[in-house]
């Protein structure tokens, strides 16, 4: 047995409650935590990607089902760092400067974690400076920026502009997203990838960490 | 332009087309988007226009349709009509139904100690409502509606601030057109006008006075600048007597205007003894609950499908929008403008569909289309499809989150709420039951009012007062800094569950 269903259903049905209960009991069983990640949360995610683009799955299935996920999460993530387990993927995400809409730069936020990437969640508003400075911290390999605002948009070129002075812009990728914000200003502005949706967010990873 | 050209002008959407002189408008107007609901036989009258300049030749048809004052007044048939020569026409279909209020002095219970006339406006984002009225009576003089110029760069208040920082001067274009409808109003007694009240919110307030709005363009969306803002008729440019005081009343706090504060005082609020609740449904759905102790109010950001802007098969409630769909004995039945063939549907009749479908269950609660196709079929060939409906989701979460949630911060529960007026045009046209329906309100029907141009009605009475009465405190929440939005917004994401409806016998 390679999965545990429980945690797979637990999370496609967005049960935190479930969710926590089937990891201790996977856990208890003598799954290992990576494989639970790997085998059981990260296709359940899948799943729950492929409904919202069937149109089954809305806002709040994705918000239920990020909470599962992060329920169990909450049990895996310190045995992966006593293990001194890494997940090789590491991506900073904020919704940009001036803009306090962050409902769907979440829902992002959660799908990356749960199909097993490491998020550094910079929360709302973050400035120019902010970002940079993560990128220094933390250094990941991608750098979301989510915008809502007509009047918040450029604040997208701002930061891909401040990540270029600061000589950081190619050690990461950077995606954007978010209602407004269209495939074309993503080119003009120079960044790396556009997705109109959450578990598009997903795929752009997969495949650029593929290419690398 | 060449000879055997002429231009034809279409108002209020100022599209021209050059076509050969002397060609039927049938042919040529249609392209514009001109709709001929008969199809040209002049049986429906759904064509009718207005000829503001140019002459257009009286038919036999437009002999039946009008009345020789309506054709005096250049009325036709365009699905009759030829451009014989270059023109411009007022397209009745185009007209968005611009609310004005029709309560006079009684209504207002002026303290009436003032003499002279006054004008009360209403400018809209969208829509502009004005009227004149004698200070002394609180008699109406006058009316006068329009668009708002400002519409052609955008149509939302966030668009018009990136066009102010962008360059563009809405401020003269929007006191220009101002300029126009007062003088219209006043038909040769500009200098007796004593007092012109203004009310919009924030961002109109902000670019009629010619401030700065590029606080209003970054987080937290605070201006400084809120206070009331007056001007004399020769700061404007206004052709009016030197004594005349222009006021654009204050804002209540972030992009709540003064459309919000008169609504407030037409519906009684600073006096009722029980929470009272105003809502403007409009695209930055504007909510504020409270009473005599005290007022909070909030912007929620709804976005435009009550206008069915964001809605595929979406449309302005003219002719040939459906704009009501009943549900009863297991059958869907929809109501169209001007009874033609529907060829979209508009906000009243959305809501209606989609509470329909709730009812005969091919809406789920969550708000999934239950078949597998993901399209509901309101009334051929208009259709939703699941984004549509996804789309009413957001932007009814986004009301109803924000009323729970200053219920939440006055400490009180929805059945304090004795009365709850909606108020901007869909909320005046929008079925009471299908808006419950939808959980769009929240609260018994007996509760739910139509509150008409609340915005104007309010203005009058301000304009009215002998002196501003004292008002309870009026306290801005902005909910973006409340941690709770999110939860809020998703729980009411999902339609409420039908009860089921009895069959009748
Ligand atoms: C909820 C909401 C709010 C809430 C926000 C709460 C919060 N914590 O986020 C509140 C009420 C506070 C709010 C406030 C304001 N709002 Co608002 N708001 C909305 C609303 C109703 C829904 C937005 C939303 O959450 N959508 C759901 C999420 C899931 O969708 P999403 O963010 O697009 O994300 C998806 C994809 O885009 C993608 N994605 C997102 N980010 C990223 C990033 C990457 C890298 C990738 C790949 C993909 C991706 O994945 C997500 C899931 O699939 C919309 C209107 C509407 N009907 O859509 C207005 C709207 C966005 N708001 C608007 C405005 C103007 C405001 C205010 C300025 C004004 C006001 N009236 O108060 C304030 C400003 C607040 C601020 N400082 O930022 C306007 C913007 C108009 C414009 N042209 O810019 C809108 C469109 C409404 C309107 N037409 O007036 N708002
Ligand atoms: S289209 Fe002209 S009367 Fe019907």
């Amino acid at each position: 047995m390679s999965q545990s269903r429980e945690l797979y259903d637990a999370v496609l049905n967005g049960n935190a409650k479930k969710a926590h209960e089937a990891t201790q009991a996977a856990l208890e069983a003598g799954f290992a935590p990576m494989t639970l990640i790997t085998e059981s949360m990260v296709p359940a995610m899948d799943e729950v990607g492929r409904l919202f683009e069937a149109e089954e799955y809305f806002v709040p299935e994705l918000l239920l089902a990020g909470r599962a996920m992060r329920s169990a999460m909450e049990l895996l993530r310190p045995l992966l760092a006593t293990a001194g387990e890494k997940m090789s993927v590491k991506v900073i995400i904020g919704t940009v400067k001036g803009d306090l809409h962050d409902i769907g730069k979440n829902i992002v936020a959660s799908m990356l974690e749960g199909s097993g990437f490491e998020v550094v969640d910079l929360g709302s508003d973050v400035a120019p400076e902010r970002f940079v400075a993560a990128v220094e911290e933390y250094k990941p390999q991608f750098v979301c920026m989510s915008a809502l605002l007509t009047v918040t948009i450029p604040a997208m070129k701002t930061t891909i502009d401040a990540l270029n002075a600061a000589g950081l812009r190619t050690r990461v990728k950077v995606l954007v997203g978010g209602a407004p914000v269209t495939p074309r200003y993503a080119r003009e502005i120079g960044a790396d990838g556009y997705s109109e949706s959450a578990s598009g967010a997903v795929t752009l990873v997969r495949r650029m960490v593929a290419i690398a | 332009m060449s000879a055997d050209k002429v231009r034809i002008r279409l108002e209020p959407l100022s599209v021209v087309v050059e076509v050969p002189r002397g060609e039927p408008l049938l042919s040529s107007i249609s392209q514009l988007g001109f709709e001929f609901p008969c199809g040209g036989t002049g049986f429906c009258g759904g064509c009718k226009v207005r000829v503001l300049a140019g002459s257009v030749l009286v038919t036999e048809q437009d002999l039946s349709a009008f009345s020789p004052e309506e054709l005096a007044h250049g009325w036709r048939l365009a699905c009759q009509a030829h451009a014989e020569t270059s023109i411009v026409l007022e397209c009745v279909q185009w007209h968005m139904d611009v609310l004005t209020d029709d309560s006079g002095q009684s209504a207002l219970k002026p303290g009436l100690r003032k003499h002279g006339l006054g004008i009360a406006i209403d400018l809209g984002t969208t829509t502009i409502a004005a009227q004149m009225l004698d200070l002394a009576s609180g008699d109406i003089l006058a009316v006068e509606t329009d668009l708002n110029p400002q519409s052609a760069w955008g149509s939302d208040v966030m668009s018009r601030i990136r066009a102010a920082l962008t360059g563009t001067d809405l401020t003269t274009i929007v006191r220009s057109k101002l300029q126009a409808i007062v003088l219209n109003l006043a038909r040769g007694r500009e200098l007796e006008i004593d007092e012109v009240v203004l009310v919009g919110n924030t961002v109109m307030h902000h670019l009629f006075a010619g401030l700065d709005v590029e606080p209003l363009s970054r987080a937290p969306f605070e201006s400084a600048l809120l206070g009331e803002q007056s001007f004399s008729p020769q700061e404007l440019n206004w052709p009016l007597s030197s004594a005349c005081r222009i006021r654009f009343l204050h804002c209540l706090g972030g992009f709540v205007g003064s459309d919000i504060l008169a609504g407030i005082v037409a519906i009684g609020m600073p006096s009722a003894d029980n929470l009272t609740a105003l809502v403007d449904l409009g695209t930055n759905g504007e909510i504020a609950i409270g009473s005599r102790r005290g007022i909070l109010c909030a912007s929620t950001a709804a976005g435009p499908a009550f206008e069915a802007g964001t809605i595929r098969m979406g449309m302005r409630a003219v002719a040939g929008a459906i704009s009501r769909v009943f549900y009863s004995n297991a059958n869907m039945q929809a109501t169209v403008i001007g009874d033609g063939e529907a060829r979209g549907i508009c906000g009243s009749g959305l809501v209606d569909a989609v509470a329909a479908g709730l009812q005969s269950g091919a809406i789920l609660p969550s708000g999934r289309i239950a078949n597998r196709t993901k399209i509901f079929p309101v009334c051929e060939p208009v259709v939703l499809d699941q984004a549509d409906i996804r789309e009413l989701q957001l932007a009814k979460a986004a009301i109803a989150s924000g009323f729970r949630l200053l219920l939440k911060c006055l400490g009180a529960s929805a059945d304090d709420v004795q009365s709850i007026y909606l108020a901007g045009a869909f909320g005046n046209y929008v079925q009471i039951d299908s808006a419950i329906g939808i959980g769009l309100i929240e609260a018994p029907k007996t509760c739910i009012h139509a509150a008409g141009n609340a915005a104007l009605r309010g203005a009058k009475a301000l304009l009215l007062s002998k002196e501003e009465s004292a008002l309870p405190e009026i306290a801005h929440v902005s909910l973006a800094a409340e941690p709770n939005f999110q939860d809020e917004f998703v729980n009411c994401m999902t339609f409420p569950r039908m009860k089921h409806i009895p069959e009748a016998h």
